[in-house]
């Protein structure tokens, strides 16, 4: 069965091509959330094997949301990497306090975000 | 550079970071349930794609022979004018339905500054519209070949998905699109308006 990635964002677009990335590069499935709430609901239904998450997003931004599925039994475990901006990098200091376990900077090459993915997930 | 060459990982050009850009912002423009909807995915394309939150877009109102501010993303364009940022020259090409790129030295501030994009939305072989993208985030310092890509996406597919029906008028339809920054000022004269 193929690995599952919840990948969460606000921006459409950016919805979109994470997708295209992962539909064409790689074998995982993927489900999408829109802001951190849902990602938090999605996390504990789905229970993806990890999850792709923006961190400004309305509703509950990423940090808030990954301090959440931390809290919670069924998603404690599951690898988090926050999707910020490289004006952001400076705040991953608190991203990693609220439990991510990995960041990548936007605007997303392909490249850099199949070799993270395989690096948690395998080929 | 070879588009078919694979690339080091082994997957074609066509899975490129670029080629992947291009084609999630094509699908959302053509998927856009709206004129509100379009435009929020144009702000989405030019954020995440060309880097950039400070945006103007103008509707060209030929019966006029003026431009008219119709939405704007982070920039209060009341005191923008948009005939003396892109000049002369820089306003009949964009009217041509090239695109048009401002740099200039430095800012007053001292500091270097970047570059601005004009990009004309076209339809059926004419400029209806002018995208203004106005400041690059500080990570993004110039447009580069894949940009330029992005640009003709936007001059060749969003004139539909912006305006609907009313593109198709060449006409000001007088509608405008509230979001962080608009309060545009109407009617906007110039120039190069016949080129």
């Amino acid at each position: 069965m193929s690995k599952k990635i919840l990948v969460v964002d606000d921006s459409k677009t950016a919805l979109m091509m994470e997708r295209e990335i992962l539909e064409r590069r790689t074998p995982y499935q993927c489900v999408t959330a829109s802001d951190g709430r849902e990602a938090v609901a999605k996390a504990q239904q789905e229970r993806p094997d990890l999850v792709l998450m923006d961190v400004v997003m309305p509703n509950m931004n990423g940090f808030e949301a990954c301090k959440m599925m931390r809290q919670q039994a069924g998603t404690r475990e599951i690898p988090i990497v926050l999707v910020t901006t490289r004006g952001e990098e400076s705040y991953m200091e608190a991203g990693f306090q609220s439990g991510c376990n990995d960041y990548i900077t936007k605007p997303i090459d392909s490249n850099e975000l199949v070799a993270l993915l395989q690096s948690y997930l395998g080929e | 550079m070879n588009r078919e060459k694979n690339n080091a990982s082994g997957h074609s050009a066509a899975n490129s970071t670029s080629e992947l850009q291009l084609g999630a912002a094509r699908k959302r423009l053509a998927e856009s349930t709206g004129q509100e909807d379009a435009i929020d995915g144009l702000r989405e394309i030019v954020a995440t794609f060309l880097g950039s939150e400070e945006l103007g877009l103008f509707r060209v109102d030929r019966s006029a022979s003026n431009f008219q501010a119709f939405w704007s993303f982070g920039i209060d364009l009341e005191e923008y004018d948009l005939v003396a940022a892109l000049g002369a020259a820089g306003l009949q090409r964009v009217m041509r339905g090239e695109h048009h790129v401002e740099v200039s030295a430095r800012e007053h501030s001292g500091a270097l500054s970047k570059a601005q994009a004009f990009v004309p939305i076209r339809f059926a072989n004419q400029t209806v519209a002018i995208l203004a993208i106005l400041r690059l985030l500080p990570q993004k310092l110039a447009f580069d070949g894949h940009d330029i890509e992005l640009f003709q996406l936007l001059s060749d597919e969003a004139a539909t998905p912006l305006f609907g029906e009313s593109v198709s008028g060449l006409s000001m339809s007088g509608s405008k699109v509230s979001g962080p920054g608009a309060d545009a000022k109407p009617a906007t004269g110039g120039p190069g308006m016949s080129a």
